[in-house]
């Protein structure tokens, strides 16, 4: 993208582009539940997804579990971990609770929160740079260490898919990864500095260069386009 | 929060009508934006200093930011299940059979349709 002299513009690119730098970078440390270079892996399959072609024939089928067959993959990842990564990317409309209990059989909750946290991230960051025509982030360093595999305090069954903070005081889906505390931290700081920025979410009327109705006009049609209920 | 937050700067903004940019400025080109980046359409380029053009930099930069967080924010919700809050459930409750999104997967993790009712503001949805 060519930047104009809009003074505004350039301070809200940096200002993102710098976030995205230290978010990226910290995405590739160790996690509670995988590893960096577990993480790292699992960025590089978030972006091979989008090439797959079970992926893509999937998508185009009237049910993606009629088609069989396996994915295009780029690592040594568990298969349950790749098939997550390579549907959460390419038809997330179209996840089952009967297909995520099969996942998480094999790899655990709170593993499938985090890595489900990975690519969500990973996706944001990316999907700004092609937003804007801007080239890719190169794969963060995977950082040393292993993962200590702690739960957390106060999350259990408040009716979704996985366990989630008991505290009601958040929106259902700002506590969606609270089995992960340390990976939701990366998460939202992302959100925060994308879209709700802090107590300016509970304001109908925003000074932004967009007026708070074209940015629900946005988030709408995102969330229609991807079929997502919530 | 369409509803909502054109509600509060008195416009009349038509959710039947998303497509066409639901009556709100620049509605049309701003869909068309987001339903190019999605889809990763070949016209996302041409589309984009359209909207640069309607919008300035600026403009482009928020409307960047907004679809790229709503990609992460809709995966999230579809990998992890949640339900509806009460309040979204009950705010949504008029128009959500009408657009078809009860027929989405993810509707089968709400249990409650909830009563057609709105919320006093932004917080209360999310209750």
């Amino acid at each position: 993208m060519t930047m104009t002299n809009d003074g505004t513009a350039v301070e809200q690119i940096e200002a993102l582009q710098t976030g995205h730098a230290q978010i990226w970078g910290r995405l590739g440390q160790c996690g509670t539940w995988w590893s960096g270079s577990d993480r790292v892996d699992a960025i590089a399959e978030g972006r091979q997804a989008l090439c797959c072609d079970l992926c893509r024939v999937r998508s185009e089928a009237l049910s993606p579990m009629m088609v069989l067959g396996q994915h295009d993959a780029v690592s040594n990842l568990p298969d349950s971990a790749v098939d997550l990564i390579h549907r959460l990317t390419t038809d997330p409309g179209r996840l089952s609770k009967d297909w995520a209990s099969q996942i998480i059989n094999v790899i655990t909750e709170e593993a499938y929160v985090e890595l489900v946290t990975v690519i969500c991230i990973q996706y944001v960051i990316d999907s700004f740079n092609r937003c804007l025509g801007l080239p890719l982030r190169e794969l963060p360093l995977a950082g040393g260490g292993t993962p200590n595999r702690i739960r957390p305090e106060g999350v259990g069954d408040v009716g979704a898919w996985v366990s989630q903070g008991l505290d009601k005081s958040l929106a259902n889906v700002s506590r969606a990864a609270s089995l992960v505390p340390e990976t939701e931290t990366l998460w939202r700081e992302l959100v925060q500095m994308h879209y709700s920025r802090g107590p300016e979410f509970a304001d109908l009327v925003w000074n932004r260069a967009l007026s708070r109705p074209q940015v629900e006009l946005l988030a709408s049609t995102v969330s229609s386009l991807n079929e997502c209920f919530y | 929060m369409l509803r909502a937050s054109s509600e509060a700067v008195n416009t009349e903004v038509n959710i039947d009508r998303l497509e066409a940019g639901a009556q709100i400025d620049n509605g049309n080109l701003l869909v068309r934006y987001a339903e190019s980046a999605v889809r990763g359409d070949s016209d996302l380029v041409r589309v984009r200093e359209e909207l640069r053009a309607a919008v300035g930099t600026a403009g482009l930069v928020e409307a960047a930011a907004t679809v790229s967080a709503f990609e992460g924010l809709n995966r999230l919700a579809d990998a992890t299940g949640i339900q509806l809050d009460a309040g979204l459930a009950d705010e949504s409750a008029d128009f959500r059979a009408a657009l078809g999104l009860d027929a989405y997967s993810g509707a089968t993790s709400t249990q409650s349709q909830g009563t057609p009712n709105r919320a006093p503001d932004v917080m209360g949805i999310f209750r």
